[in-house]
Protein backbone atom coordinates (compact mmCIF):
# COMPACT_ATOMS: atom_id res chain seq x y z
CA UNK A 1 0.00 0.00 0.00
CA UNK A 2 1.39 3.39 -1.03
CA UNK A 3 0.20 6.56 0.65
CA UNK A 4 1.11 9.98 -0.71
CA UNK A 5 1.19 12.76 1.88
CA UNK A 6 0.92 16.49 1.19
CA UNK A 7 2.07 19.13 3.67
CA UNK A 8 1.46 22.86 3.10
CA UNK A 9 0.63 24.16 6.58
CA UNK A 10 3.36 26.77 6.80
CA UNK A 11 6.34 27.61 4.60
CA UNK A 12 7.40 24.25 3.17
CA UNK A 13 5.65 22.65 0.24
CA UNK A 14 6.33 19.00 0.94
CA UNK A 15 5.27 15.65 -0.44
CA UNK A 16 6.17 12.23 0.90
CA UNK A 17 5.36 8.68 -0.07
CA UNK A 18 5.24 5.85 2.44
CA UNK A 19 4.84 2.15 1.76
CA UNK A 20 3.04 -0.13 4.18
CA UNK A 21 3.07 2.40 7.02
CA UNK A 22 6.73 2.16 7.96
CA UNK A 23 8.84 2.36 4.80
CA UNK A 24 9.89 5.72 3.45
CA UNK A 25 9.77 5.84 -0.34
CA UNK A 26 10.00 9.57 -0.99
CA UNK A 27 10.43 12.78 0.98
CA UNK A 28 10.63 15.92 -1.15
CA UNK A 29 10.59 19.41 0.31
CA UNK A 30 10.38 22.60 -1.73
CA UNK A 31 11.48 25.20 0.76
CA UNK A 32 10.19 28.75 0.63
CA UNK A 33 12.77 30.01 3.11
CA UNK A 34 14.30 32.45 0.63
CA UNK A 35 10.92 34.02 -0.10
CA UNK A 36 10.25 34.78 3.56
CA UNK A 37 13.81 35.61 4.61
CA UNK A 38 13.56 39.33 3.73
CA UNK A 39 10.67 39.62 6.19
CA UNK A 40 12.26 37.57 8.97
CA UNK A 41 9.10 35.50 9.31
CA UNK A 42 6.48 33.67 7.31
CA UNK A 43 4.18 35.93 5.29
CA UNK A 44 0.89 34.02 4.90
CA UNK A 45 -0.08 35.34 1.46
CA UNK A 46 3.44 34.83 0.11
CA UNK A 47 3.36 31.27 1.47
CA UNK A 48 -0.02 30.47 -0.09
CA UNK A 49 1.08 31.78 -3.50
CA UNK A 50 4.28 29.78 -3.39
CA UNK A 51 2.47 26.58 -2.33
CA UNK A 52 0.28 26.78 -5.42
CA UNK A 53 3.31 27.17 -7.70
CA UNK A 54 5.28 24.41 -6.02
CA UNK A 55 2.62 21.79 -5.32
CA UNK A 56 2.48 19.94 -8.66
CA UNK A 57 6.26 19.99 -9.27
CA UNK A 58 6.80 18.65 -5.73
CA UNK A 59 4.26 15.85 -6.25
CA UNK A 60 5.97 14.95 -9.54
CA UNK A 61 9.38 14.95 -7.90
CA UNK A 62 8.20 12.70 -5.06
CA UNK A 63 6.71 10.21 -7.53
CA UNK A 64 10.00 10.10 -9.42
CA UNK A 65 11.89 9.57 -6.16
CA UNK A 66 9.56 6.71 -5.22
CA UNK A 67 9.71 5.26 -8.72
CA UNK A 68 5.92 5.24 -8.80
CA UNK A 69 3.10 6.73 -10.81
CA UNK A 70 -0.03 8.37 -9.47
CA UNK A 71 -2.00 5.30 -10.47
CA UNK A 72 0.08 3.26 -7.99
CA UNK A 73 -1.00 5.44 -5.05
CA UNK A 74 -3.63 3.82 -2.80
CA UNK A 75 -4.62 6.86 -0.74
CA UNK A 76 -3.95 10.58 -0.45
CA UNK A 77 -3.12 12.07 2.95
CA UNK A 78 -3.03 15.80 3.61
CA UNK A 79 -2.44 18.12 6.54
CA UNK A 80 -5.80 19.63 7.53
CA UNK A 81 -4.38 21.72 10.40
CA UNK A 82 -3.12 23.36 12.46
CA UNK A 83 -1.47 25.93 10.22
CA UNK A 84 -2.06 28.98 8.07
CA UNK A 85 -5.53 28.77 6.49
CA UNK A 86 -4.58 29.95 3.01
CA UNK A 87 -1.55 27.67 2.95
CA UNK A 88 -3.47 24.63 4.22
CA UNK A 89 -6.20 25.16 1.60
CA UNK A 90 -3.77 24.76 -1.29
CA UNK A 91 -2.63 21.35 -0.08
CA UNK A 92 -6.11 20.18 0.84
CA UNK A 93 -7.58 21.27 -2.50
CA UNK A 94 -4.73 19.61 -4.37
CA UNK A 95 -5.22 16.43 -2.36
CA UNK A 96 -8.94 16.40 -3.15
CA UNK A 97 -8.23 16.81 -6.87
CA UNK A 98 -5.95 13.78 -6.76
CA UNK A 99 -8.36 11.69 -4.68
CA UNK A 100 -11.22 12.54 -7.06
CA UNK A 101 -9.27 11.86 -10.22
CA UNK A 102 -7.80 8.58 -9.00
CA UNK A 103 -10.89 7.56 -7.00
CA UNK A 104 -8.85 6.74 -3.90
CA UNK A 105 -9.54 7.52 -0.20
CA UNK A 106 -8.68 10.88 1.31
CA UNK A 107 -7.04 11.03 4.76
CA UNK A 108 -7.09 14.18 6.91
CA UNK A 109 -3.93 14.47 8.95
CA UNK A 110 -3.21 16.47 12.09
CA UNK A 111 0.15 18.17 11.56
CA UNK A 112 1.24 17.84 15.20
CA UNK A 113 0.37 14.17 15.34
CA UNK A 114 2.24 13.65 12.09
CA UNK A 115 5.37 15.19 13.62
CA UNK A 116 5.24 12.52 16.33
CA UNK A 117 4.41 9.67 13.94
CA UNK A 118 7.32 10.61 11.65
CA UNK A 119 9.43 8.58 14.07
CA UNK A 120 7.82 5.32 12.92
CA UNK A 121 9.69 5.64 9.61
CA UNK A 122 12.98 5.15 11.44
CA UNK A 123 12.03 3.41 14.69
CA UNK A 124 9.19 1.19 13.49
CA UNK A 125 5.80 1.17 15.13
CA UNK A 126 5.53 3.48 18.12
CA UNK A 127 4.61 1.71 21.31
CA UNK A 128 2.63 4.12 23.47
CA UNK A 129 2.29 5.17 26.22
CA UNK A 130 4.96 7.81 25.67
CA UNK A 131 5.71 11.48 26.15
CA UNK A 132 6.27 13.68 23.12
CA UNK A 133 7.75 17.15 22.94
CA UNK A 134 6.44 18.81 19.78
CA UNK A 135 8.48 21.92 19.26
CA UNK A 136 8.74 24.12 16.18
CA UNK A 137 8.19 27.56 14.75
CA UNK A 138 4.47 27.41 15.35
CA UNK A 139 4.02 25.08 18.29
CA UNK A 140 5.62 24.02 21.55
CA UNK A 141 3.67 21.33 23.37
CA UNK A 142 4.25 18.51 25.80
CA UNK A 143 1.97 15.63 25.00
CA UNK A 144 1.17 12.19 26.36
CA UNK A 145 0.26 9.55 23.84
CA UNK A 146 -1.71 7.02 25.83
CA UNK A 147 -1.81 3.30 25.27
CA UNK A 148 -4.85 3.66 23.00
CA UNK A 149 -2.84 5.97 20.73
CA UNK A 150 -4.83 9.08 21.67
CA UNK A 151 -2.95 12.21 22.63
CA UNK A 152 -3.42 14.41 25.65
CA UNK A 153 -1.76 17.77 25.86
CA UNK A 154 -0.11 18.35 29.23
CA UNK A 155 1.08 21.85 28.53
CA UNK A 156 2.76 24.17 26.14
CA UNK A 157 3.98 27.67 25.64
CA UNK A 158 1.54 30.34 26.72
CA UNK A 159 3.12 32.90 24.41
CA UNK A 160 5.90 32.44 21.83
CA UNK A 161 6.62 29.05 20.30
CA UNK A 162 10.27 28.03 20.66
CA UNK A 163 11.00 28.43 16.96
CA UNK A 164 9.36 31.83 17.00
CA UNK A 165 11.64 32.91 19.87
CA UNK A 166 14.65 31.69 17.87
CA UNK A 167 13.50 33.68 14.83
CA UNK A 168 12.89 36.86 16.79
CA UNK A 169 16.22 36.81 18.62
CA UNK A 170 18.08 35.86 15.43
CA UNK A 171 16.51 38.82 13.72
CA UNK A 172 17.40 41.11 16.62
CA UNK A 173 21.08 40.17 16.57
CA UNK A 174 21.23 40.36 12.80
CA UNK A 175 21.35 36.66 11.95
CA UNK A 176 19.55 35.17 8.97
CA UNK A 177 16.15 33.54 8.80
CA UNK A 178 15.10 30.99 9.94
CA UNK A 179 16.69 31.76 13.28
CA UNK A 180 16.92 28.25 14.76
CA UNK A 181 19.75 26.87 12.62
CA UNK A 182 21.60 30.23 12.69
CA UNK A 183 21.55 30.46 16.48
CA UNK A 184 22.45 26.78 16.76
CA UNK A 185 25.54 27.39 14.62
CA UNK A 186 26.64 30.57 16.40
CA UNK A 187 26.00 29.07 19.85
CA UNK A 188 28.58 26.36 19.23
CA UNK A 189 31.31 28.99 19.62
CA UNK A 190 29.75 30.53 22.72
CA UNK A 191 29.60 29.92 26.43
CA UNK A 192 26.11 28.87 27.52
CA UNK A 193 26.83 30.01 31.08
CA UNK A 194 27.94 33.52 30.09
CA UNK A 195 24.54 35.04 30.76
CA UNK A 196 21.94 33.87 33.23
CA UNK A 197 18.78 34.34 31.22
CA UNK A 198 15.48 33.54 32.94
CA UNK A 199 13.86 30.11 32.76
CA UNK A 200 10.30 31.36 33.23
CA UNK A 201 7.83 29.00 34.86
CA UNK A 202 10.43 26.27 35.08
CA UNK A 203 9.90 25.93 38.78
CA UNK A 204 6.11 25.81 38.45
CA UNK A 205 4.11 22.62 38.88
CA UNK A 206 2.38 22.58 35.53
CA UNK A 207 3.76 21.95 32.08
CA UNK A 208 3.03 25.33 30.59
CA UNK A 209 5.95 27.56 29.72
CA UNK A 210 6.55 31.14 28.72
CA UNK A 211 9.25 32.17 26.28
CA UNK A 212 8.43 35.80 25.65
CA UNK A 213 10.06 36.89 28.93
CA UNK A 214 13.27 35.18 27.86
CA UNK A 215 13.18 37.01 24.56
CA UNK A 216 12.68 40.33 26.37
CA UNK A 217 15.53 39.55 28.79
CA UNK A 218 17.92 38.88 25.89
CA UNK A 219 16.95 42.11 24.17
CA UNK A 220 17.26 44.06 27.44
CA UNK A 221 20.73 42.62 28.03
CA UNK A 222 21.88 43.65 24.58
CA UNK A 223 20.49 47.17 24.99
CA UNK A 224 22.15 47.51 28.40
CA UNK A 225 25.50 46.50 26.97
CA UNK A 226 25.04 48.85 24.06
CA UNK A 227 24.26 51.75 26.41
CA UNK A 228 27.39 50.92 28.44
CA UNK A 229 29.46 50.90 25.27
CA UNK A 230 30.25 47.20 25.63
CA UNK A 231 30.58 44.99 22.59
CA UNK A 232 28.43 41.90 23.30
CA UNK A 233 29.85 38.51 22.46
CA UNK A 234 26.98 37.34 20.27
CA UNK A 235 28.08 33.71 20.41
CA UNK A 236 27.76 33.83 24.20
CA UNK A 237 24.37 35.50 23.90
CA UNK A 238 23.19 32.84 21.43
CA UNK A 239 24.54 29.97 23.53
CA UNK A 240 23.02 31.32 26.76
CA UNK A 241 19.68 32.03 25.10
CA UNK A 242 19.59 28.60 23.46
CA UNK A 243 20.41 26.87 26.71
CA UNK A 244 17.62 28.67 28.51
CA UNK A 245 15.14 27.38 25.92
CA UNK A 246 16.57 23.88 25.99
CA UNK A 247 16.59 23.81 29.81
CA UNK A 248 12.90 24.62 29.99
CA UNK A 249 11.95 22.02 27.36
CA UNK A 250 14.12 19.35 28.94
CA UNK A 251 12.99 20.01 32.47
CA UNK A 252 9.29 20.09 31.66
CA UNK A 253 9.43 17.03 29.40
CA UNK A 254 11.35 14.87 31.83
CA UNK A 255 9.15 16.03 34.68
CA UNK A 256 6.17 14.87 32.63
CA UNK A 257 7.81 11.46 32.16
CA UNK A 258 8.30 11.11 35.89
CA UNK A 259 4.80 12.27 36.77
CA UNK A 260 3.17 9.99 34.20
CA UNK A 261 5.51 7.12 34.99
CA UNK A 262 6.65 6.84 31.36
CA UNK A 263 10.09 6.03 30.04
CA UNK A 264 9.82 6.80 26.33
CA UNK A 265 10.31 10.30 24.94
CA UNK A 266 9.72 11.39 21.35
CA UNK A 267 11.25 14.66 20.13
CA UNK A 268 9.30 16.06 17.21
CA UNK A 269 9.08 19.22 15.13
CA UNK A 270 11.52 21.62 13.51
CA UNK A 271 13.21 22.74 16.71
CA UNK A 272 13.96 19.07 17.47
CA UNK A 273 16.60 19.57 14.77
CA UNK A 274 18.49 21.84 17.22
CA UNK A 275 21.81 20.16 18.02
CA UNK A 276 21.92 21.35 21.63
CA UNK A 277 18.39 20.10 22.32
CA UNK A 278 19.21 16.70 20.86
CA UNK A 279 22.48 16.51 22.79
CA UNK A 280 20.99 17.48 26.14
CA UNK A 281 18.04 15.11 25.74
CA UNK A 282 20.37 12.27 24.72
CA UNK A 283 22.57 12.84 27.81
CA UNK A 284 19.75 13.14 30.26
CA UNK A 285 17.60 10.29 29.01
CA UNK A 286 20.64 8.03 29.06
CA UNK A 287 21.30 8.92 32.68
CA UNK A 288 17.64 8.28 33.49
CA UNK A 289 17.51 5.04 31.55
CA UNK A 290 14.76 6.35 29.28
CA UNK A 291 14.29 5.53 25.62
CA UNK A 292 14.79 8.61 23.41
CA UNK A 293 13.10 8.55 20.01
CA UNK A 294 14.31 11.35 17.80
CA UNK A 295 13.89 11.28 14.04
CA UNK A 296 16.69 12.38 11.76
CA UNK A 297 16.59 16.05 10.85
CA UNK A 298 14.72 15.77 7.50
CA UNK A 299 11.91 14.04 9.39
CA UNK A 300 11.87 16.64 12.20
CA UNK A 301 11.37 19.75 10.12
CA UNK A 302 8.05 20.00 8.26
CA UNK A 303 7.88 17.26 5.65
CA UNK A 304 5.46 15.22 3.58
CA UNK A 305 6.71 11.82 4.70
CA UNK A 306 5.34 12.39 8.19
CA UNK A 307 1.95 13.23 6.67
CA UNK A 308 2.08 10.07 4.57
CA UNK A 309 3.06 8.03 7.65
CA UNK A 310 0.25 9.46 9.74
CA UNK A 311 -2.12 8.98 6.81
CA UNK A 312 -1.01 5.38 6.42
CA UNK A 313 -1.93 4.80 10.06
CA UNK A 314 -5.34 6.34 9.46
CA UNK A 315 -5.80 4.18 6.37
CA UNK A 316 -4.93 1.05 8.37
CA UNK A 317 -7.51 2.13 10.95
CA UNK A 318 -10.11 2.85 8.27
CA UNK A 319 -10.37 6.52 9.29
CA UNK A 320 -11.14 8.24 5.99
CA UNK A 321 -12.53 11.72 5.52
CA UNK A 322 -15.00 13.04 2.97
CA UNK A 323 -14.31 15.36 0.06
CA UNK A 324 -15.80 18.16 2.19
CA UNK A 325 -12.79 18.00 4.54
CA UNK A 326 -12.35 21.46 6.06
CA UNK A 327 -9.06 23.00 7.06
CA UNK A 328 -8.74 24.05 10.68
CA UNK A 329 -5.99 26.53 11.57
CA UNK A 330 -6.33 25.60 15.25
CA UNK A 331 -6.90 21.87 14.89
CA UNK A 332 -6.25 20.42 18.34
CA UNK A 333 -3.97 17.47 18.81
CA UNK A 334 -6.20 16.07 21.51
CA UNK A 335 -9.04 15.32 19.09
CA UNK A 336 -6.90 13.67 16.41
CA UNK A 337 -8.04 10.15 15.61
CA UNK A 338 -5.88 7.46 17.10
CA UNK A 339 -4.43 5.69 14.16
CA UNK A 340 -3.14 2.67 15.99
CA UNK A 341 -3.06 1.09 19.42
CA UNK B 1 -15.71 15.30 -24.99
CA UNK B 2 -16.48 16.23 -21.39
CA UNK B 3 -15.06 19.45 -19.97
CA UNK B 4 -15.00 19.99 -16.22
CA UNK B 5 -15.37 23.67 -15.32
CA UNK B 6 -14.49 25.24 -11.96
CA UNK B 7 -15.19 28.85 -11.00
CA UNK B 8 -14.23 30.01 -7.49
CA UNK B 9 -13.05 33.57 -7.95
CA UNK B 10 -15.94 35.27 -6.15
CA UNK B 11 -17.86 34.63 -2.95
CA UNK B 12 -19.99 32.12 -4.89
CA UNK B 13 -18.57 28.94 -6.34
CA UNK B 14 -19.75 26.69 -9.13
CA UNK B 15 -18.77 23.49 -10.87
CA UNK B 16 -20.06 22.09 -14.17
CA UNK B 17 -19.49 19.35 -16.70
CA UNK B 18 -20.27 20.30 -20.30
CA UNK B 19 -19.95 18.66 -23.68
CA UNK B 20 -19.90 20.64 -26.94
CA UNK B 21 -23.72 20.54 -27.14
CA UNK B 22 -24.95 21.08 -23.61
CA UNK B 23 -24.36 21.53 -19.90
CA UNK B 24 -24.40 17.94 -18.70
CA UNK B 25 -24.42 18.68 -14.98
CA UNK B 26 -23.80 21.66 -12.78
CA UNK B 27 -23.72 22.68 -9.14
CA UNK B 28 -23.65 26.24 -7.88
CA UNK B 29 -23.67 27.72 -4.43
CA UNK B 30 -25.68 30.91 -4.04
CA UNK B 31 -24.41 31.79 -0.60
CA UNK B 32 -20.88 32.61 0.40
CA UNK B 33 -19.38 29.50 1.91
CA UNK B 34 -15.89 28.15 2.06
CA UNK B 35 -14.89 27.24 -1.47
CA UNK B 36 -12.63 24.51 -0.13
CA UNK B 37 -15.50 22.52 1.29
CA UNK B 38 -17.81 22.91 -1.70
CA UNK B 39 -15.75 22.34 -4.82
CA UNK B 40 -14.65 18.71 -4.46
CA UNK B 41 -18.04 17.35 -3.33
CA UNK B 42 -19.63 19.37 -6.17
CA UNK B 43 -17.34 17.70 -8.71
CA UNK B 44 -18.32 14.31 -7.28
CA UNK B 45 -21.99 15.32 -7.53
CA UNK B 46 -21.66 16.43 -11.16
CA UNK B 47 -19.81 13.25 -12.14
CA UNK B 48 -22.45 11.13 -10.45
CA UNK B 49 -25.34 13.05 -12.01
CA UNK B 50 -23.69 12.85 -15.42
CA UNK B 51 -23.24 9.13 -14.83
CA UNK B 52 -19.56 9.19 -15.73
CA UNK B 53 -16.34 8.37 -13.92
CA UNK B 54 -13.55 10.88 -13.42
CA UNK B 55 -11.60 9.07 -16.13
CA UNK B 56 -14.13 10.20 -18.75
CA UNK B 57 -13.29 13.90 -18.32
CA UNK B 58 -11.23 15.11 -21.28
CA UNK B 59 -10.20 18.57 -20.10
CA UNK B 60 -10.43 20.98 -17.18
CA UNK B 61 -11.32 24.68 -17.47
CA UNK B 62 -10.84 26.96 -14.49
CA UNK B 63 -11.40 30.60 -13.61
CA UNK B 64 -8.11 32.39 -12.98
CA UNK B 65 -9.63 35.53 -11.51
CA UNK B 66 -8.99 38.27 -10.71
CA UNK B 67 -10.93 37.67 -7.53
CA UNK B 68 -10.66 36.27 -4.03
CA UNK B 69 -7.16 34.86 -3.63
CA UNK B 70 -8.15 31.96 -1.43
CA UNK B 71 -11.01 30.92 -3.66
CA UNK B 72 -8.84 31.14 -6.76
CA UNK B 73 -6.23 28.89 -5.25
CA UNK B 74 -8.85 26.32 -4.23
CA UNK B 75 -10.13 26.13 -7.81
CA UNK B 76 -6.72 26.15 -9.45
CA UNK B 77 -5.10 23.64 -7.07
CA UNK B 78 -8.04 21.27 -7.57
CA UNK B 79 -7.96 21.73 -11.34
CA UNK B 80 -4.19 21.21 -11.48
CA UNK B 81 -4.04 17.97 -9.55
CA UNK B 82 -7.22 16.56 -11.11
CA UNK B 83 -5.85 17.25 -14.58
CA UNK B 84 -2.31 16.09 -13.81
CA UNK B 85 -3.55 12.81 -12.36
CA UNK B 86 -5.37 11.95 -15.57
CA UNK B 87 -2.95 13.67 -17.98
CA UNK B 88 -5.56 16.18 -19.10
CA UNK B 89 -5.10 19.51 -20.86
CA UNK B 90 -6.33 22.61 -19.04
CA UNK B 91 -7.64 26.02 -20.05
CA UNK B 92 -7.51 29.00 -17.70
CA UNK B 93 -10.01 31.80 -18.26
CA UNK B 94 -10.23 35.28 -16.83
CA UNK B 95 -13.27 35.40 -14.57
CA UNK B 96 -14.01 38.92 -15.87
CA UNK B 97 -14.20 37.47 -19.40
CA UNK B 98 -16.75 34.95 -18.14
CA UNK B 99 -18.82 37.67 -16.47
CA UNK B 100 -18.82 39.76 -19.65
CA UNK B 101 -19.69 36.74 -21.79
CA UNK B 102 -22.74 36.17 -19.60
CA UNK B 103 -23.95 39.64 -20.72
CA UNK B 104 -23.03 39.15 -24.39
CA UNK B 105 -26.54 39.85 -25.74
CA UNK B 106 -26.50 43.38 -24.37
CA UNK B 107 -26.06 45.77 -27.33
CA UNK B 108 -23.86 48.12 -25.34
CA UNK B 109 -20.42 48.41 -23.89
CA UNK B 110 -20.07 45.91 -21.03
CA UNK B 111 -18.02 46.51 -17.91
CA UNK B 112 -17.39 43.42 -15.77
CA UNK B 113 -16.58 44.25 -12.15
CA UNK B 114 -15.48 41.87 -9.39
CA UNK B 115 -15.25 42.95 -5.76
CA UNK B 116 -11.57 42.98 -4.75
CA UNK B 117 -12.39 43.74 -1.08
CA UNK B 118 -10.43 46.37 0.86
CA UNK B 119 -12.47 49.03 -0.95
CA UNK B 120 -11.11 48.10 -4.37
CA UNK B 121 -12.50 46.53 -7.54
CA UNK B 122 -11.24 44.51 -10.48
CA UNK B 123 -12.74 45.45 -13.83
CA UNK B 124 -12.42 45.32 -17.59
CA UNK B 125 -14.40 46.71 -20.55
CA UNK B 126 -15.90 44.58 -23.33
CA UNK B 127 -17.88 45.02 -26.51
CA UNK B 128 -20.27 42.49 -28.02
CA UNK B 129 -18.82 40.70 -31.01
CA UNK B 130 -20.14 37.87 -33.18
CA UNK B 131 -20.36 34.80 -30.95
CA UNK B 132 -19.20 36.50 -27.80
CA UNK B 133 -17.46 39.55 -26.41
CA UNK B 134 -14.20 41.28 -27.16
CA UNK B 135 -12.17 42.81 -24.37
CA UNK B 136 -11.15 46.42 -24.84
CA UNK B 137 -8.22 47.43 -22.69
CA UNK B 138 -6.49 45.79 -19.75
CA UNK B 139 -7.75 44.16 -16.55
CA UNK B 140 -7.78 46.88 -13.91
CA UNK B 141 -7.56 47.14 -10.13
CA UNK B 142 -8.72 50.37 -8.53
CA UNK B 143 -11.20 52.25 -6.37
CA UNK B 144 -14.84 52.84 -7.20
CA UNK B 145 -13.92 56.48 -7.95
CA UNK B 146 -11.42 55.35 -10.55
CA UNK B 147 -14.01 53.00 -12.03
CA UNK B 148 -16.74 55.65 -12.25
CA UNK B 149 -14.28 58.12 -13.76
CA UNK B 150 -13.46 55.58 -16.46
CA UNK B 151 -17.15 54.83 -17.09
CA UNK B 152 -17.92 58.54 -17.30
CA UNK B 153 -15.18 59.12 -19.85
CA UNK B 154 -16.65 56.43 -22.15
CA UNK B 155 -19.26 58.82 -23.48
CA UNK B 156 -21.59 55.94 -24.33
CA UNK B 157 -24.06 53.62 -22.63
CA UNK B 158 -22.54 50.79 -20.65
CA UNK B 159 -23.93 47.77 -18.83
CA UNK B 160 -22.02 47.11 -15.60
CA UNK B 161 -22.11 43.50 -14.37
CA UNK B 162 -20.66 41.62 -11.44
CA UNK B 163 -20.67 41.45 -7.65
CA UNK B 164 -18.47 44.54 -7.57
CA UNK B 165 -21.16 46.46 -9.41
CA UNK B 166 -23.78 45.35 -6.90
CA UNK B 167 -21.58 46.23 -3.92
CA UNK B 168 -21.07 49.78 -5.21
CA UNK B 169 -24.41 50.16 -6.95
CA UNK B 170 -25.07 53.62 -5.45
CA UNK B 171 -21.78 55.12 -6.56
CA UNK B 172 -21.98 53.51 -10.01
CA UNK B 173 -25.62 54.54 -10.52
CA UNK B 174 -24.53 58.17 -10.29
CA UNK B 175 -22.81 57.74 -13.63
CA UNK B 176 -25.13 57.32 -16.63
CA UNK B 177 -24.73 53.55 -16.89
CA UNK B 178 -26.89 50.50 -16.19
CA UNK B 179 -26.09 48.08 -13.41
CA UNK B 180 -27.25 44.52 -14.14
CA UNK B 181 -29.10 42.63 -11.44
CA UNK B 182 -27.88 39.76 -9.29
CA UNK B 183 -28.62 37.18 -12.00
CA UNK B 184 -25.53 38.37 -13.86
CA UNK B 185 -23.37 39.09 -10.84
CA UNK B 186 -21.25 35.95 -10.56
CA UNK B 187 -19.15 34.12 -13.14
CA UNK B 188 -20.63 30.67 -13.66
CA UNK B 189 -18.67 27.47 -14.20
CA UNK B 190 -21.08 26.19 -16.86
CA UNK B 191 -20.60 29.37 -18.91
CA UNK B 192 -16.87 29.20 -18.32
CA UNK B 193 -16.68 25.61 -19.53
CA UNK B 194 -18.87 26.40 -22.55
CA UNK B 195 -16.56 29.29 -23.39
CA UNK B 196 -13.55 27.00 -23.07
CA UNK B 197 -14.86 24.22 -25.35
CA UNK B 198 -13.66 25.84 -28.61
CA UNK B 199 -10.21 26.21 -27.10
CA UNK B 200 -10.08 22.52 -26.29
CA UNK B 201 -11.26 21.73 -29.82
CA UNK B 202 -8.57 23.99 -31.30
CA UNK B 203 -6.09 22.50 -28.81
CA UNK B 204 -5.24 25.93 -27.45
CA UNK B 205 -4.64 24.35 -24.08
CA UNK B 206 -2.06 24.49 -21.34
CA UNK B 207 -0.22 22.10 -19.08
CA UNK B 208 -1.63 22.10 -15.50
CA UNK B 209 1.58 23.63 -14.08
CA UNK B 210 1.10 26.66 -16.33
CA UNK B 211 -2.10 27.73 -14.59
CA UNK B 212 -1.47 30.91 -12.59
CA UNK B 213 -4.02 33.03 -10.75
CA UNK B 214 -4.46 36.57 -12.01
CA UNK B 215 -3.66 38.37 -8.75
CA UNK B 216 -3.22 41.99 -9.97
CA UNK B 217 -2.26 42.82 -6.39
CA UNK B 218 1.02 42.24 -4.58
CA UNK B 219 1.06 39.85 -1.64
CA UNK B 220 0.41 41.54 1.66
CA UNK B 221 3.75 41.45 3.45
CA UNK B 222 2.35 41.19 6.94
CA UNK B 223 4.17 38.54 8.89
CA UNK B 224 2.01 35.80 10.26
CA UNK B 225 3.26 35.91 13.86
CA UNK B 226 -0.22 36.26 15.17
CA UNK B 227 -1.59 33.44 13.07
CA UNK B 228 1.45 31.32 13.75
CA UNK B 229 1.14 31.99 17.45
CA UNK B 230 -2.16 30.24 17.30
CA UNK B 231 -0.53 27.16 15.83
CA UNK B 232 0.67 26.06 19.22
CA UNK B 233 -2.06 23.56 18.80
CA UNK B 234 -3.25 21.13 21.32
CA UNK B 235 -6.12 21.51 23.66
CA UNK B 236 -5.14 23.75 26.57
CA UNK B 237 -7.44 21.82 28.89
ZN1 LIG C 1 5.50 21.59 12.02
Amino acid sequence: MLVLGIETSCDETAVGIVEDQFTLRANVIASQVELHAPYGGVVPEVAARAHLELLLPTIDHALVQAGAGLSDIDAIAVTAGPGLVGALLVGVSGAKGLALAQDVPLLGVNHLRAHIEAAQLEYGELTPPLIALVVSGGHTSIVVMDEDGLCRQLGGTIDDAAGEAFDKIARFIGLGYPGGPEIDKLARQGDPTAFAFPRAMMQGDGYDMSLSGLKTAVIRQLRKMEAAGEEPNLADIAASFQDAIVDVQLDKTLRACAAEGLDQVVLAGGVAANSRLRERFAEQTEINGQRLIVPSIPLCTDNGAMVAASGANLLAAGSFVGLDLAVDPNLPLAGAAASFG
Amino acid sequence: MYILGLETSTSQSSVAIVDPERVVASAALGVPRRHGEFVAPAIRFCLDQAGIGADRITGVAVGLGPGLFTGLRVGIATAQTFAAANHLPVVGMSSLDVLAFQARYVPKMICAVIDARRKELYWALYRSSPGGVQREGPLRLGTVDQLTAELESLGEDCMVVGDGALAYRREIDDVRVFVAGPDRAWPDAAVLAELAVPRFIREETQHPTELQPIYLREADAQIGWEQRGRLRGGDPS
